[in-house]
């Protein structure tokens, strides 16, 4: 059985910058995956070029053995990959509610205009329960009908997770998630991840700067440095690893 | 509650209007200023779509609504087919080069798309007003016939009296009324406000972006081009003057004024922006040097529109039932 996610020899520069350089990254199952490394390693454009934000200047991405290098945005979204941003992004103008609604619904141009005339509202709220379900998860659903520009920074962020959530993804990506979140917070966000993974069984891959909390939560860490992959394996390992406390600290 | 206190408010909208000509049957100025009105509503409508709901800036909109009021005109001037075909005609027409012309600009970011599209608006002016064979050039086509009349039995409606025609105008409006509605509330329209707020959001949770940009300026196109010929049939006739440059600034002027995202915005733009000024016989003179003042003051303390400014006034007398609630 193929892996999940693999890359090979991929790589992204920026002008004279290697952002990217011959990742050759295996998801080969679902998991809780952390991907650390110093600022300026290369993560965020890792997940960029995953995801197909930005295409990758060589190299290979497969997903379930199947390439996806070539696939835009939201043909790769529509396969199951699912992300948050760094700056944490959610439709500030819609309510929580039609926030997570809005994922959950089939965006397919010709099944959308068909919608226009027929109104059917049937898978809308088919996917109100799970909505409610899934913001009730977080402590949202007192702000399910306030518009998300109310939320506060954390609460955002926990908004932007469930959104994606209900989309069914196969593969989520998370971009610091932690960042900005208060200490209590950040514990309803860990045992929020945790409950998803053990509910689902999907793939997690987690880019996080805050240690503790990222060692606490994967069972795999891989850290990238310098555009390239420094070690990988269980967070104990990475921990004592010479070449990672190197790149941290030197 | 709500939205059936909302729709119920549209509807008696509409009630009163069809009601004007009964109400005041002696009012023929007071109806044409009107119909005037609604035939810049109609293609106010679809930049509202595109601007007030998408978030693309058309600057050449008028130039679609000339695409559909020269083949409209074409079709009834010379007889080919009725008033009803020949607008559906326009609007496919007008369609057709939104389309064509999108695929290439669409893939232009913001402000660049901007310039694409008042480029758009000159070159289909410069083509109605050069292409003699075909649109009469300068002079354009005059002596369009207005539709025959509607014998149903018990009223008979005739379109060359200001009643009939002004009853037809806001037939059209209603029905172009009702897209929009159908388009916004439903999962596509959703899906337009998520572009609108944030692209990379959009395309990130599996929304086509181009896709749904190119459709949404094909039916704004194609609702454009029934203004259009709903305006040459009015005037009978069609001329490059309605279409330049300046109308599409006017249009756009509309749809701020009214209010950007407002299901009534694009009514409510034109009433004010084209009945008034008429009305006050200050229409060519004064119209841009008031909007001017009137712009300015719109973008600092209203930037919503008056139907923004109504639904905070409404929000803060504490009332929910406002009629058009943004993009819900």
């Amino acid at each position: 059985m193929p892996a999940i996610l693999e890359t090979a020899g991929l790589r992204k520069a920026f002008g004279g910058i290697v952002a990217v350089d011959n990742v050759a990254l295996s998801i080969p199952e679902p998991g809780i995956y952390g991907l650390i490394g110093p600022n300026g390693a290369g993560k965020t454009t890792l997940f960029d070029v995953i995801c197909g934000r930005q295409l990758p200047d060589r190299g290979t991405i497969r997903f379930e053995g199947q390439p996806i290098e070539t696939l835009r945005v939201h043909q790769r979204a529509r396969l199951g990959f699912s992300r948050t941003f760094q700056e944490c992004r959610v439709l500030v103008e819609e309510t929580c509610l039609d926030n997570v609604l809005f994922a959950a619904q089939d965006k397919r141009l010709g099944s959308e205009l068909i919608q226009c005339t027929t109104r059917n509202a049937h898978a809308r709220q088919a996917a109100m329960a799970e909505a409610r379900r899934l913001l009730a998860l977080v402590n949202l659903e007192s702000y399910a009908d306030a518009p998300a520009a109310s939320l506060s920074y954390g609460q955002r962020r926990l908004l932007e997770i469930v959104s994606v959530l209900i989309a069914r993804p196969k593969i989520l990506l998370l971009d610091e998630p932690a960042s900005g979140v208060n200490p209590t917070l950040l514990n309803t966000l860990r045992d929020f991840l945790r409950r998803i993974y053990d509910e689902r069984r999907i793939v997690l891959l987690i880019v996080e700067h805050n240690m503790e909390f990222i060692m606490s939560l994967a069972s795999h860490i891989v850290v990238m440095h310098q555009g390239q992959i420094l070690a990988q394996g269980a967070p104990a390992e990475v921990r004592a690893d010479a070449r990672v406390i190197e790149a941290y600290l030197g | 509650m709500r939205p059936l206190l909302a729709s119920t408010g549209v509807l008696g909208l509409f009630a009163a209007l069809y009601l004007v000509p009964v109400v005041a049957p002696g009012q023929l100025y007071a109806l044409h200023i009107l119909t005037l009105a609604l035939c810049y509503a109609v293609p106010a409508i679809g930049l509202n779509l595109l601007f007030g709901y998408t978030g693309l800036v058309s600057l050449g909109h008028m130039g679609f609504a000339g695409v559909g009021a020269y083949a409209t005109a074409l079709l009834m001037k010379n007889g080919i087919v009725g008033f009803a075909p020949a607008l559906l005609a326009g609007a496919v027409a007008a369609g057709a080069v939104g389309l064509l012309v999108g695929v290439p600009c669409l893939r232009l970011r913001s402000h660049f798309f901007i310039i694409v599209t008042l480029a758009v608006g000159v070159i289909l002016y410069t083509l109605f007003n050069n292409l003699d064979a075909l649109t009469g050039g300068a002079e354009g086509l005059p002596g369009i016939p207005r539709p025959q009349p509607l014998d149903l039995g018990f009223i008979v409606f005739d379109f060359r009296r200001p009643q009939g025609f002004y009853w037809l105008a806001l037939t059209v409006f209603a029905a172009t009324f009702v897209v929009q509605w159908m388009i916004v509330r439903s999962d596509f329209g959703r899906s337009l406000a998520a572009i609108r707020q944030d692209e990379t959001i959009a395309a990130a949770r599996g929304v086509d972006v181009f896709a749904h940009k190119l459709a949404v300026f094909t039916i704004s196109a194609a609702i454009a081009g029934i203004g259009g010929g709903l305006k040459v049939t009015f005037l009978r006739a069609a001329a490059p003057l309605s279409f330049e440059l300046l109308e599409s600034i006017n249009l756009v002027m509309i749809v701020i004024l009214g209010g950007a995202g407002y299901l009534l915005g694009p009514l409510v733009g034109a009433v004010l922006f084209i009945a008034i000024p008429e009305v006050l016989r200050i229409a060519n003179e004064l119209r841009l040097v008031i909007f001017g003042v009137v712009l300015v003051l719109l973008a600092l303390y209203a930037p919503r529109g008056v139907c923004g400014l109504l639904a905070a006034l409404r929000r803060r007398l504490g009332s929910k039932g406002f009629a058009h609630a943004r993009h819900s």
